[in-house]
């Protein structure tokens, strides 16, 4: 009976959603400058209203983890996690690092890559 | 400084080493992500002829290191197949250079590799990856092969040795470095 319905059977039952209804037919993220290399970090919000598939991600990023690392653990392709990340940031949900987005032209980064290879 | 990313990426035929290379120097064991494309293409049963489309899965290897608190290097190894060109592009945007491994039992699977970075003016070096056994060529005649330019580094590595993997990428960010435009002063 339709009057039984408590409202709540979506968060006991866990969602079977396509990804692709899970960001609203998000096809590319705003933000182009997200690389799969570019690192993100959660800070300091109030999560509980998140879908579980989003919470899934931010729960992954107590410490800097790149998209790609995120896509490897979750088994979510590259794309997908490019635009829920895309969303998260855009929502307050998380920081993101410098993408490697430019061609490097910064001598004193690749100085400083040059001697962590060679600290190996 | 603001976190930073970096990438190098590990090209080359399929065999040839290129997820070896990034689990001999990499912190964590390599990992594995997806990418889906979806491909065109024309059924041959389908009555109505209408083009139907089929989606594929393209794996990508890779590893990390920590360079310093604020910086980490990520490695990427090009998918296996040469076709998905796309992929490349995604991975060469914003990379330090390309180490390209070479096969010694097959040179030419290497080309496309070779020509990629050579055409979008990307630093990289060819590794001549000795896993393979004793070498049959000579420098000159892998360079031939390859058509590699002067100024492109030629080194030697197996690729399943931590130092000599470690040795290949200082070559190519010091490569990259070489490149660099000079400052003029005004």
């Amino acid at each position: 009976m339709i009057e039984d319905w408590d409202g709540d059977d979506e968060s006991e039952a866990g969602r079977f959603l396509p990804l692709y209804i899970l960001v609203n037919g998000r096809t590319t993220p705003r933000n182009s400058s997200l690389d799969l290399a570019t690192q993100v970090i959660a800070l300091a919000a109030d999560a509980t209203r998140l879908e579980p598939e989003y919470l899934q991600i931010l729960n992954r990023c107590g410490n800097w983890i790149s998209i790609a690392e995120i896509g490897a653990y979750l088994h979510i392709p590259l794309t997908i996690v490019k635009v829920m990340v895309d969303v998260l940031l855009e929502q307050g949900y998380l920081d993101s690092g410098s993408p490697a987005q430019q061609r490097v032209v910064d001598p004193a980064l690749l100085g400083a890559v040059l001697a962590g290879l060679e600290r190996l | 400084m603001k976190r930073t990313s970096v990438k190098i990426v590990v090209a080359g035929g399929f065999g040839t080493g290129k997820t070896t290379l990034v689990g001999s120097v990499s912190e964590i064991a390599p990992l594995t992500t997806e990418e889906l494309l979806t491909e065109a293409g024309v059924g041959v049963d389908d009555v109505t002829g209408v083009e139907s489309k089929t989606t594929t899965t393209v794996a990508l290897d890779f590893g990390r290191i920590t360079i310093s608190p604020d910086v980490v290097l990520y490695l990427f190894g090009t998918p296996g197949q040469d076709r998905f060109w796309f992929m490349w592009d995604e991975l060469a945007q914003g990379a330090i250079g390309a180490i390209v491994l070479v096969d010694t039992r097959r040179l030419d699977s290497s080309f496309p590799a070779v020509d990629y970075f050579e055409r979008r003016g990307i630093p990289f070096v060819a590794a001549v990856n000795r896993f393979f056994g004793e070498c049959p060529y000579t420098e000159e005649e892998i360079r031939g092969a390859l058509e590699l330019g002067a100024d492109v580094p030629l080194v030697w590595l197996d690729a399943r040795d931590r130092a000599s993997s470690k040795l290949a990428l200082v070559s190519l960010v010091r490569h990259a470095m070489a490149r660099l435009p000079v400052a003029r002063a005004h």
